[in-house]
């Protein structure tokens, strides 16, 4: 079973924030939500500035997941941590418990109102019909069902942000860094946030959520 | 037993107080939302790409582990 996750390798992004623009122009997400974005450290200094495109990384111990009062999470077969939003309540306890700032909300109306929470899909939409014209106005496209893979690191550039399934993105990058290395070049074999995401090496791979747990699911 | 109006009224006004505590149907019948449907069942849509069978996990995982792979430049070039 495939495992979809997202690696940004830092020695190849350009900060050209071109996997911010596909996924907000793909999903069309509105004005104020940024499902995806880079972040750039050390800014100006020449050898040190480092970029990374950082979005939700569909961790497996999700802390969103974990203190959501209304349980309007769920994790598909892929690894994919969903929500359901006609559940979600818009409270914003999983943007203060994710570690990546990925849980986005619009604020609607006056005395900080929120909408409810927005937040990176891997472009595999929802619960609602795959491809369906609901399920792109609420979640945005469901490229996984058409088989396609996440915009933000089919379009990217560098090809410094690769998705799609764990063991095969991470020989991708595994061999990176062997030929950087090989070349005598910094080798940046850190990938960016999967300890935080995934824990040490060798955890358990994490359980997806069965159907009749899935938050409304008819049981 | 004497008829009180004022009875009826006090109660007719705390059902009707009573009834603003009560779900409207529409939340009970969102609530019914069946779950997220496996992506190799492929898309409703006219932007399923070609070389797997909707339905078919195997050729859905096959085709997406190749499109994987076409991330890699050094496969790219082979």
């Amino acid at each position: 079973m495939a495992r979809m996750k997202f690696i940004c390798d830092t020695e190849r992004c350009i900060e050209c924030n071109g996997c911010v623009t596909a996924c907000k122009n793909e999903n069309e997400v509105p004005w104020g939500i940024q499902r995806r974005r880079v972040v750039t450290v050390n800014d100006g200094i020449i050898g040190q500035e480092k970029s990374v495109s950082v979005a939700c990384m569909h961790c497996s111990d999700a802390a969103c997941m974990a203190v959501c009062p209304v349980d309007c999470f769920y994790r598909t077969d892929e690894g994919v941590v969903l929500h359901d939003k006609d559940i979600c309540i818009g409270c914003g306890y999983c943007s203060f418990a994710c570690p990546f700032g990925a849980p986005q909300f619009l604020s609607v109306g006056a005395f900080g109102a929120r909408s409810k929470m927005d937040k990176c899909t891997f472009c595999s939409g929802g619960p609602e019909a795959n491809g369906s014209v609901a399920e792109f106005e609420q979640y945005g496209r469901n490229r996984l069902a058409e088989g396609k893979l996440p915009l933000c690191a089919e379009m990217c550039s560098t090809k410094a942000l690769i998705g799609g399934d764990s063991e095969v993105i991470s020989s991708i990058y595994s061999k990176r860094v062997a030929i950087r290395e090989s070349n005598g070049k910094y080798p940046g074999s850190n990938i960016f946030g999967w300890s935080t995401a995934y824990g040490p090496s060798g955890s358990p791979a994490p359980k997806p959520t069965p159907a009749d747990k899935i938050p409304g699911a008819k049981s | 037993m004497k008829f009180n109006f004022k009875t009826l009224g006090l109660c007719l006004a705390a059902g009707l107080l009573l009834a603003a505590c009560s779900e409207p149907p529409e939340i009970a019948a969102k609530a019914a939302k069946r779950p997220d449907v496996a992506p190799y069942m492929g898309a409703d849509n006219g932007f399923m790409t070609k070389g797997w069978t909707p339905g078919n996990q195997e050729s859905w995982t096959e085709a997406i582990n190749k499109r994987d792979q076409n991330q890699s430049e050094y496969y790219r070039v082979k």
